[in-house]
């Protein structure tokens, strides 16, 4: 237990090492999340077609968007494992004495922390065009947590489909054809009760919807009453995928 | 004592249709540093991947130091390092950064995990890039890397897939020596794939020739070369005269095995060196007198033709090919 948690750690530092050579890509994907919030947002507030319970339109969709940055940047971490597999490091690590679920799971969290430095960087923007934040730093520490644990989860996914996914190319499609529908059928952009029933149905097991709620509810609205609830259903979603992507994983290098 | 490797008539399928190991039997002995050759698409690689616990065998059983690959694979793991055959480090970091991470992996206590860091660098001459990243390495940088890596735990036994692919000649030297100086010292068992004959020669203390998911034949260089049946000595003669019947004379001399004439005169015999001096009391008693003498000995290269044949493999997986396109690019 304690190897596997010093293992997870380790594949954390190697992608804290990572992101310390080459931010690029943070500052890349930042583009389109800014995009969305500061000219999407902001025709839209304009419209006020979309009930938001009170908070500015802009404010609503922040987290949403940040949670779907994170989302894209954990399910396209399986393009690194693919990677990984087509050259030689997956199969160098199978045979060292880690664990497989240490792997899957320190992989998972590694993209977590790159998920935060994702969300972390569109914060001051979103500030900046005006995004009213509770000023509360322990509902921020607490939402990033959050943010961390999802990401986590997204990416046990990602590697899941990797196991079975060998190539980029084929990674690349599913991948769109995974982040898509998730993001749409949430409550990222807009409220559940919004949506066709058919579509809310789906959004009930749609695990970012319950990340979405927990997020907004730290960062924007402050109310708390179904944090409980949503932290469960993340605790679940990512218990699920570390025991799926962890029992697949080996088959990754057959 | 156990082997290092024990391998009973070990079968692997692909895919219910490609059968890459066909009854493969091999034992090694531990502290020796054990070549297998074999044209591409023989199953050495598969071999290794199955020894390193990374594929199950579809029949037939493997042990590494007595332990079960299939029921002990995580204490297999333990004992092995493993360099595969493409590249296995990550780029994006540097060469330092890729040795701690691996450090760390391995559980080398921290108070050592600095010397043995800079031993690794030291020993595949890599200290003085330590700190750059890996991207701007040269392939033969990566492959030290790599082997670097797998010198970092003193393992009971290395596997190296093609350890020296992509190297040049001082470099390959230089790679040898000290994986040699390694081996001699921590009395780690090397077990490793090439396709260079000369380095087999040189460096292993036994070979087996692996074909179509067989091992064909295995022992010492010496002794490979010696099944081969023997070496030649080979005489230019001076155009002046000799007695007709020299080369059935020649012939039978206990010691030779067989002797042609065409334009030179060749004489098979079993070792060269011990023999030349009769010969040459004989040629001269025969009233020949000699210009020139070479002996021609077998190869390892003779060895692997015999065994494999001159046949091109007949279909190789093309990711082994791009994989190994690229390496020796890189190179």
């Amino acid at each position: 237990m304690m190897e596997g948690l010093k293992n997870m750690l380790v594949m954390i530092e190697l992608e804290l090492r990572r992101l310390r050579h080459d931010r690029t890509e943070i500052y890349t994907r930042a583009v389109q999340p800014i995009l969305w919030i500061v000219i999407y947002g902001s025709v839209m507030s304009s419209v006020k077609a979309i009930p938001t319970g009170g908070v500015p339109y802009t404010d609503f969709i922040t987290p949403g968007v940040m949670i779907q940055t994170t989302t894209f940047v954990s399910i396209f971490y399986g393009l690194t494992i693919v990677w990984e597999r087509e050259s030689g490091i997956l199969k160098k690590l199978l045979v060292t004495p880690a664990s497989r679920y240490s792997m899957v799971i320190g992989r998972s969290m590694a993209s977590g922390v790159r998920a935060i430095f994702q969300a972390l960087i569109i914060f001051p923007i979103a500030v900046l065009i005006g995004v009213k934040f509770v000023p509360n730093p322990a509902y921020f520490i607490l939402a990033f947590t959050v943010i961390f644990f999802a990401s986590g989860g997204f990416a046990a996914i990602s590697i899941l489909v990797a196991s079975f996914m060998k190539t980029r190319e084929r990674f690349m499609g599913i991948g769109q054809a995974i982040t898509m529908p998730l993001f749409f059928a949430s409550n990222a952009l807009y409220p559940i009760k919004m949506m066709p029933p058919i579509l809310r149905e789906f959004s009930t097991f749609n695990p970012l919807s319950y990340v979405v709620d927990a997020v907004r509810g730290l960062l924007i609205t402050g109310d708390l009453s179904n944090l409980l609830m949503d932290l469960l259903a993340i605790a679940i979603f990512d218990a699920a995928l570390f025991i799926l992507a962890s029992i697949s994983f080996r088959r990754i290098i057959e | 004592m156990d082997f290092a490797v024990q391998v009973k008539n070990l079968v692997k399928v692909y895919d219910g249709k490609v059968r890459a190991l066909n009854g493969v039997d091999l034992n090694v002995n531990p502290g020796e540093a054990f070549a297998l050759l074999g044209p591409n698409g023989a199953g050495k690689t598969t071999l290794i991947r199955i020894l390193t616990t990374q594929l199950k065998p579809t029949a037939g059983e493997a042990y590494v130091f007595g332990l079960n690959v299939i029921h002990d694979g995580g204490k297999v793991r333990k004992l092995v390092s493993y360099v595969p055959q493409e590249m296995s480090v990550w780029t994006d970091i540097s060469g330092y950064e890729n040795l701690l991470i691996y450090a760390k992996i391995f559980g080398v206590p921290k108070l050592e995990r600095e010397k043995v860091i800079d031993e690794a660098l030291e020993n595949m001459g890599l200290t003085h890039v330590k700190n750059d990243l890996v991207k701007t390495y040269s392939g033969g940088m990566i492959r030290r890397l790599e082997i670097a890596c797998a010198m970092l735990i003193k393992p009971k036994i290395m596997f190296l897939d093609e350890p020296t692919i992509g190297l040049d000649p001082a470099a390959r030297k230089v790679v040898w020596e000290r994986l040699n100086v390694f081996k001699k010292e921590y009395g780690v068992t090397i077990f490793f794939n090439t396709h260079y004959m000369d380095e087999a020669d040189l460096y292993a203390d036994e070979i087996a020739i692996i074909n179509q998911g067989k091992i064909v034949t295995r022992g010492k260089s010496e002794e490979l070369k010696h099944s081969l049946g023997g070496e030649i000595i080979e005489f230019t003669l001076e155009k002046t005269a000799h007695k007709p019947d020299l080369v059935q004379n020649i012939q039978k001399l206990n010691f030779v095995k067989g002797v042609f004439e065409d334009g030179n005169l060749s004489v098979l015999v079993g070792d060269a060196e011990s023999t030349l001096p009769d010969l040459m009391n004989f040629l001269k008693s025969e009233g020949a007198s000699v210009e020139k003498v070479s002996i021609i000995k077998p190869t390892l290269d003779d060895v692997f033709l015999k065994y494999v044949g001159t046949q091109f493999e007949e279909k190789g997986r093309v990711s082994d090919v791009r994989h190994m396109r690229d390496m020796i690019r890189k190179g």
